[in-house]
């Protein structure tokens, strides 16, 4: 296997697992025929097609759910960031702010928070949705989003927590529980992107019929 | 409907290609503007399967990966049409200055399907 179709197959992850078994091999075919010979790495432009065709077609549920987890994982960068900034000494549950804190990063922190505490119920329900028309042999995913959901919550409410127990003490140094949390957001987005990789009951009716899938 | 798609389904206004072929093809007529991407091509694919424009028509194995023949249907070749009615029309208020004005009014008459 060439590094040019290694790298091409890697970009192809940005699509489900159920629309590459589909278009995988097809795409690609194109992609390796499109790029010029002796290439070793696909085009900047077949990269970001890939990227936002992908994005696409696993759709705005996974979207806002990934906005979601980006925000959260957001949060404890900036716990951690606050917690390791020397001269730390105020704080408000989980908006902590230092001394002399930029005022663009107390804007994004104000305008982050309450998005992903709005974002929270669409997320639910768009999810529920989504599985809605799945069959029943997947409520396995049904209870795993569930779950997502609460895990967020809860690694939420811990950066909180956290970020409330160290107000006021000066530390200084790098906050491991805080980068904890944050691996812990990008594992949770993972699963939640692994839980939505089924295709939508539109795609999958259409794969089952034998036809191309819709996307 | 945009210059990509419009320029997708012209490609196939002569018989089934494959994707590959779809991107010479497409480049080839609109002569070097439209560079389709892997994924801009494939993305309008499914959106013009899915409207019934485009249909497969045929699978065949290359190096050990599915090669798509894609071809289109009535429907996409009476919306392609209609499109080129429409864009003739548009153009029509610009390249017919000097005509009478009932042929500018018939040209205006044409609109999408």
């Amino acid at each position: 296997m060439s590094a040019l179709e290694r790298r091409c197959r890697w970009l192809l992850r940005a699509y489900p697992a159920w629309y590459r078994r589909d278009r995988g091999g097809e795409m690609l075919g194109t992609l390796l025929e499109a790029s010029p010979p002796g290439a070793r790495w696909p085009s900047f432009r077949d990269a970001r097609a890939l990227v936002i065709g992908g994005a696409r077609v696993r759709g705005w549920t996974w979207l806002i759910s990934m906005l979601w987890v980006a925000l959260g994982a957001g949060g404890a960068i900036y716990a951690t960031v606050t917690f390791s900034h020397v001269g730390y000494g105020q704080g408000a549950i989980w908006m902590v702010q230092w001394p002399g804190e930029p005022p663009v990063i107390i804007d994004v922190a104000v305008i982050a928070l309450p998005v992903w505490m709005l974002l929270s119920v669409p997320v639910l329900v768009a999810g529920f949705v989504r599985f809605r028309a799945w069959r029943p042999r997947y409520w396995l995913r049904v209870a795993g989003w569930a779950a997502s959901w609460v895990s967020g919550l809860v690694l939420m409410n811990q950066t909180a927590d956290w970020a409330a127990a160290g107000e006021g003490s000066p530390r200084g140094f790098l906050s491991v529980r805080e980068l904890a949390i944050c691996a812990a957001w990008l594992a949770l987005g993972g699963a939640m992107t692994w839980i939505l990789s089924g295709p939508p009951a539109r795609a999958e009716s259409s794969v089952s019929d034998g036809n191309l899938a819709a996307g | 409907m945009r210059e990509p798609t419009y320029f997708v389904l012209v490609s196939l206004l002569d018989g089934p290609l494959h994707g590959y072929a779809i991107i010479q093809r497409a480049e080839h007529l609109s002569g070097g503007r439209v560079r389709l991407a892997t994924g801009t091509l494939y993305t309008a694919l499914d959106r013009l399967t899915a409207e019934g424009y485009v249909e497969l028509v045929s699978e065949e194995i290359v190096n050990g990966r599915a090669r798509r023949s894609y071809g289109l249907t009535p429907l996409g070749a009476g919306a392609l049409r209609a499109e080129a009615a429409r864009m003739a029309a548009a153009a029509s208020l610009v390249t017919g200055r000097g005509q009478s004005p009932e042929t500018v009014r018939s040209a205006r008459k044409v609109r999408p399907a």
